[in-house]
């Protein structure tokens, strides 16, 4: 079966300006892909060139076809969409009927507890009601492949949880969905593939297993009046941060450095050991840390 | 076909049922001068009271043109209805054919409305044809107002696009001689007022209204803005698309 994104080589300028460099990756169908990346990383030039708004000659195939001309394409993207004069149940046909197998608004608004609104005007809704009716139009399209461009930006915690149930009934109904975010956490427990985008590169394609693997690091923080920069001689430590007495190692193997630092033990107060979050992990790759020690 | 019509259905609503501004701004407001400005010249009343309907008419599809749908699109643009619309529908045919079909059905109330008013306030007594006539004149001198509210939809803000509204509409009002005769300002303005397509759409009513000959300049002088618009928001487009694409390849 044909993937159900392929991207070879994708560069992109706005000017001078280079957004995109050398962007490659493809995502089987029925997979659920998190695009992570800082702000101006260029997750959202990369949305607008797979969904066809921003034209390009590079080899990018979409469900087999050019970007935009896919007919089983939806996209839940970030505008306010505050129409004067247009209701929840007016947008939501609207979006029906563009679509060749949508499903019907009410039953949409069921799934997401929002029939209440289907009379409302849009201009009267609050942002985290309108980012569930944007979702619920991405829903109602009944497409195979979604983009979701930072979907719960405005959301509180109930309808967030609702959005991740619906996005898992999506992925058990075979849809691929390619969700745009700043949070690695966010996206963890849903995606099966996860792709970091740096300044236009991508830093990492992979899984969660193998994203841990890869950058996983131990946090051993602790107070001393020795240098820092005696302790880089500890196996398997990536990074030193030190701030008057205290010091922060980071290690890709906190029980070989654990072991090491036993003869400092006596010298040592307020140990704390732990290992890296995801968040931590993202930053190592988006903001590129490194050993940041400093000798005294 | 089913894409179109729901497209229909979900711009008339919007633009013209639940659209108080076009209310007020395109039908009462023109409507509210003809009364008044009628009345006060009782004097010319039978030409003056044909001839003025002519230009209340013309002065609410600049109204509409420039201040409704104008600011119709920019919100669409801004507010993610146009992006929307690109990537379910592939093209915006269907969007600007819906626009386009409304503002003439607008164009069309403010016909009865303003006729109507004409017929009952002032007894303007026309033949069908002429009525007929007036109709199709304003299907075709709305082009180049709306390509020109078409266009200036695509100014980023707001406020940018209200204050340009403004300029564009009570000056050009002014200059082809929809408030008062044109006859009446300065040669230079005359000249520059007798060059605006409401100026052409206005002198073509007013001789329709007087059973006279329809002057062929004024069909080309439409025409011609209708080109030069058409070419103008052609190179915009190319430009706009151009920015977007690759440089390196």
């Amino acid at each position: 079966m044909t993937n159900a994104i392929i991207v070879n080589n994708l560069k992109f300028n706005y000017g001078n300006q280079q957004v995109l460099q050398d962007v490659s990756f493809e995502v089987q169908p029925g997979k659920v892909v998190g695009l992570i990346g800082e702000n101006g990383a260029g997750k959202t030039t990369l949305l607008r060139i797979l969904l066809g708004l921003l034209k390009t000659n590079m080899k990018v195939s979409i469900l087999g076809h050019r970007p935009g001309m896919s007919q089983s394409v939806a996209s839940m993207f970030q505008g306010d969409l505050k129409l004067p004069g247009v209701k929840v149940g007016e947008i939501l046909a609207e979006v029906a009927a563009q679509y060749p197998n949508p499903k019907a608004p009410q039953t949409v608004l069921k799934e997401l507890n929002l029939s209440d609104l289907a009379h409302h005007y849009l201009n009267d809704l609050s942002g985290g009601q309108l980012r569930r009716v944007t979702f619920a139009m991405t829903l109602v399209s009944n497409a195979s492949l979604i983009f979701l461009d930072e979907p719960t930006v405005g959301m509180d915690v109930n309808a967030r949880q609702d959005f991740w149930i619906n996005v898992d009934r999506m992925k058990n109904e075979g849809k691929t969905i390619l969700i745009t975010s700043h949070y690695l956490e966010e996206i963890q427990q849903t995606a099966d593939q996860i792709l970091i985008l740096k300044d236009g590169k991508i830093e990492f394609d992979g899984t969660l297993n193998e994203l841990q693997k890869q950058y996983l690091t131990t946090q051993i923080s602790f107070e001393t009046k020795r240098k820092g920069s005696i302790f880089r001689k500890l196996t398997q430590v990536q990074a030193i941060e030190q701030n008057g007495n205290k010091i922060k190692i980071s290690s890709t193997n906190g029980d070989a450095t654990l072991r090491d630092l036993v003869p400092y033990l006596e010298e040592i107060q307020h140990l704390n050991i732990i290992d890296a979050s995801l968040e931590n992990i993202f930053q190592t790759i988006t903001r590129g840390e490194k050993n940041n020690a400093e000798d005294d | 076909m089913q894409k179109m019509i729901e497209q229909l259905k979900f711009d008339g609503k919007r633009l013209i049922f639940r659209n108080y501004g076009f209310v007020f701004f395109s039908l009462l407001m023109p409507t509210a001068f003809y009364i008044l400005f009628t009345q006060i010249n009782r004097v010319q009343i039978k030409t003056f009271s044909a001839e003025y309907m002519g230009s209340m008419m013309v002065y609410s599809i600049l109204i509409t043109a420039i201040m409704g749908v104008g600011n119709f699109m920019e919100r669409d643009r801004n507010q993610g209805l146009i992006t929307l619309l690109k990537i379910t529908n592939r093209n915006l045919n269907h969007y600007y054919i819906s626009i386009c079909f409304w503002s003439l059905m607008m164009n069309i109330f403010t016909i009865v409305i303003l006729g109507t008013t004409a017929i009952l306030i002032n007894h303007v007594d026309l033949s069908t044809m002429q009525w007929v006539t007036i109709l199709g004149l304003v299907w075709l001198g709305q082009i180049p107002l709306l390509l020109l509210g078409i266009a200036i939809s695509h100014v980023k803000r707001q406020e940018t696009l209200t204050i340009l509204g403004n300029l564009i509409t009570f000056p050009v009002a002014i200059l082809s001689g929809l408030w008062w005769p044109i006859q009446i300002l300065p040669r230079w303005v005359q000249n520059i007022g007798n060059k605006l397509p409401t100026y052409f759409l206005n002198d073509m009513i007013s001789s329709t209204v007087n059973n006279a000959k329809i002057n062929w300049n004024d069909v080309q002088g439409l025409g011609v803005w209708i080109v030069g618009l058409v070419a103008v928001m052609t190179v915009g487009t190319i430009i706009t698309r151009r920015k977007g694409r690759l440089a390196r390849g």
